[in-house]
């Protein structure tokens, strides 16, 4: 979630950005210079959710069996391809052949079947070992095949294969990854100056003959909003990865050297709302609210235009994503009648804590704080910084409301947690979300991940309000 | 001389057991689970408890103190649990950019501080004096970072002499590095020189009323002489002392025009190190910072005998 933007968003931004450059005849050779707000804690994706980590190297220097693309679908990546069995328990991958590692291991079954077993094991420091501990058995047949079989169906298993924590480590030199990372992609690390840049160049190995185009890769970290654009204006960078000020692309969309895009990523911004703490835990509330807040203003004041709004905890740019921002349209008289049903006919008092290392944050609660007080809701807003929002809010649920980004995809399944920290306790999405990750085909996940994004948005769970944009920023 | 020494050895050792039993007791009550930080916060319980047990965050307190003083009087040190890397190294490497980050503004800053100052005493209350006062107002009213991002833009961005930030490592590109740290050293010794340029005003005017200095010119010395041979030593006391702690604030890291200027030195190692709970680094560098501060004063006394023959450095 929140400090980590994943592999989904990654892809994202690497196709809106390289796409431009190659759409016309590609070239061969180059530098590219690649600024990127946070340095990454280490450099191995499976230790570590930190976004900053996968936005270096994830398709870069690692690759896992399943790539995504710019629509949330997925690619083959170390697989050529895989086939589901028909009751949806049994994945057979057939791996690529003649893939090596950087340092000259071949990449074959057993490697794969080593790294998924690795991974299962909390002692090995993956974050996300549930990813990983619903496989029964994993069988290699021959050297390029690898038979997965499932204790139970699992919809999300590919979409987990694609994550930054699924990549594919080598065997040896796997205890040195962190700061010396070793994978099969593209590029090959060369080093990392600690609180500077990381660097690395062409892999003459890799399995695609006709990738990549470039020579030598850098990504320098520039925090500062007011640095990064000095350092594109002085020619230092080519390109601001992920642009970390939405007023900084709004200036530099005006200038004529530079290019703007701005693409989607999987992160919804969303007003958590604890569901236990009175007066939220009255959904009438909770819905009086969604009313009362006007999410395309909430964009043009917080993200200056950049963003789409949303109407439950989905991405749009993920499949299967249901358009319910109709739901609860901006109506403030509506918002009061509820209010009234809900028996605050004068409104009432409450608390809102944002987390002091996100602007985007501290934003949308003051213009939140201003939307909400036009129906009667004062509220007070306290900043938190990050250590004691994850000790007071995550942990100890000691909120009403708080203002946070949830970047990870696919990441519906943390409302069939009660015990999640803003406490949302429904039969009817357990249930749902229980058929979504049991539906054996496409069209049952569509119908119920469909259905759990509506129940949440009818429940008025949390304050749905935009899926954050993603804004790279280029020379042209 | 050696009485001396003692002391100050046992004084040093004194600060360094104070301040590691206070960073360590500040980052082990500080909110936050320093696992969860580190692994996100969908991570896995599992995972999390692994990792705890793995930094030792489950010991008790005085256990987890110990094994750090064990390890750090051992020579050994902690792990950045980020940068995945001894701190010790850690510690030299950016001490490598903010040593000579700081040199390079204290020389600035004393060199334009020692003249500039000496001319405004010389030509007090006349127009040269005023002109001299104003721009080290100036000086003194300007945020470093505002300071820091002028000079980038005007200097990078604009006439392109620099580049905007960075730094590409001694080893790498001598000259660049040299480059690379000049505007963070102008913006920082510009505003220090503007402290000092008062302070050795101020101190120059109150040592040119001495009698002695009366007597210098009573025998008919030269005007340089008077000044340079028998009043400057005399009005360097104070200015040395301001130096010394200016001196061993840059070394403590200046947080913010490194930031401005990305740059991989001490101050923004220990500010990132806090936001990600490494506490290995966190705590040492802290540890570093204080010592050398402690240090930086210690040359500041021994310098003080050096530039005044009276002062004894005596147990």
């Amino acid at each position: 979630m929140k400090n980590a933007f994943r592999s989904l968003v990654l892809i994202l931004s690497l196709v809106v950005m390289v796409s431009p450059a190659f759409s016309q005849t590609p070239v061969k050779g180059g530098i590219l210079t690649v600024c990127q707000p946070a340095e990454p804690p280490g450099l191995d994706p499976t230790a570590n959710t930190s976004a900053a980590i996968d936005r270096v190297v994830y398709a870069n220097i690692y690759e896992g069996l399943v790539k995504v693309d710019s629509t949330g679908g997925f690619l083959p990546g170390l697989a050529n391809g895989w086939s589901v069995s028909t009751y949806g328990l049994v994945y057979t991958f057939n791996l690529r052949k003649g893939v090596v590692f950087h340092n000259g291991e071949a990449f074959d079954a057993s490697v794969a079947k080593w790294n998924l077993e690795r991974a299962a094991m909390p002692e090995n420091g993956n974050p996300h070992p549930e990813y990983f501990n619903g496989i029964d058995t994993i069988e290699t047949p021959d050297s390029h095949t690898l038979v997965i079989r499932l204790k139970a169906v699992d919809a999300l298993f590919i979409a987990h294969m694609a994550e930054g924590d699924a990549v594919m480590l080598p065997m040896k030199g796997v205890e040195d990854v962190k700061s010396n990372p070793v994978g099969t992609g593209p590029f090959r690390f060369e080093k990392w100056v600690r609180g500077d840049r990381v660097e690395m160049v062409r892999f003459d190995g890799y399995w695609n003959p006709f990738l990549p185009y470039l020579d030598r890769v850098t990504f320098r970290f520039i925090s500062d909003p007011a640095a990064q654009i000095a350092a594109l204006k002085a020619g230092d960078i080519d390109v601001i990865g992920y642009i970390a000020a939405p007023e900084s692309a709004m200036m530099l969309e005006k200038d004529k050297r530079f290019k703007v895009y701005s693409g989607t990523t999987t992160g919804e911004v969303i007003m958590s709302t604890n569901n236990k703490a009175a007066p939220f835990d009255n959904r009438l509330v909770r819905q009086a609210m969604a009313h009362a807040i006007d999410r395309q203003a909430v964009i043009e004041l917080v993200m200056f235009g950049y963003g789409t709004p949303i109407g439950s905890h989905w991405s749009p740019s993920t499949p299967y994503y249901k358009d319910l921002t109709g739901r609860f349209p901006y109506d403030p008289d509506k918002a009061k009648v509820l209010l009234k049903k809900a028996g605050y006919p004068d409104g009432f008092k409450a608390t809102i804590k944002l987390p002091a290392i996100y602007s985007y944050s501290r934003r949308a609660g003051e213009v939140i704080a201003d939307m909400l007080g036009k129906v009667g809701i004062d509220l007070t807003i306290e900043i938190v910084e990050w250590g004691q929002w994850i000790d007071r809010i995550f942990k100890k649920k000691e909120f009403q409301l708080t203002m946070i980004g949830h970047v990870e995809a696919w990441d519906i399944g943390i409302y069939a947690r009660p015990n999640y920290y803003f406490q949302y306790d429904s039969q009817a999405f357990r249930d749902a979300y229980a058929r979504a990750l049991e539906a054996p085909d496409e069209a049952e996940k569509a119908k119920w991940f469909g259905r759990c994004q509506r129940i949440i948005a009818e429940d008025a769970v949390n304050g749905f309000l935009f899926s954050a944009p993603s804004l790279p920023v280029m020379i042209r | 001389m050696t009485g001396y020494l003692i002391k100050k050895a046992a004084a040093l050792a004194a600060v360094l057991f104070l301040v590691s039993l206070t960073v360590f007791s500040v980052l082990f009550v500080l909110p936050g689970d320093p696992a969860q930080i580190i692994l996100g916060i969908n991570a896995s319980p599992e995972t999390l408890a692994a990792l705890r047990s793995r930094l030792g965050l489950d010991q008790p307190f005085l256990v987890q103190y110990g094994q750090w003083i064990g390890s750090l009087l051992q020579g050994t040190g902690g792990r950045s649990i980020t940068y995945d890397m001894p701190v010790a190294d850690l510690i030299g490497s950016r001490l490598a950019v903010t040593g000579p980050l700081a040199i390079m503004a204290m020389a600035i800053a004393v060199v334009l501080a020692l003249p500039l100052g000496i001319f405004a005493a010389r030509h007090q209350n006349r127009p040269g004096d005023a002109a001299v006062m104003a721009g080290t107002q100036l000086g003194l009213a300007i945020p470093e970072f505002w300071l820091g991002i002028l000079l980038m833009l005007l200097f990078s961005v604009h006439w392109g002499f620099f580049s905007a930030g960075g730094f590409p490592g001694w080893d790498e590109d001598l000259w660049g590095s040299l480059k690379a740290l000049f505007l963070p050293a102008l913006a920082l010794g510009l505003i220090r020189a503007a402290i000092l340029t008062r302070l050795t005003r101020s101190s120059m005017l109150d040592v040119l009323r001495e009698d002695y200095v009366r007597t210098a010119r009573a025998k008919g010395l030269k005007e340089r002489t008077v000044v340079y041979g028998h009043a400057l030593k005399n009005a360097l006391i104070p200015v040395l002392t301001i130096f010394g702690l200016q001196m061993g604030q840059l070394l403590a890291g200046a947080i913010i025009i490194e930031n401005v200027f990305t740059l991989p030195g001490l101050g923004r190692l220990v500010f990132q190190a806090i936001g990600q709970r490494d506490l290995p680094v966190v705590r040492e560098v802290v540890l570093f910072m204080a010592a050398a501060v402690v240090i930086v004063n210690f040359l500041v006394d021994l310098s003080y005998a050096v530039v005044d023959p009276r002062i004894r450095l005596d147990g």
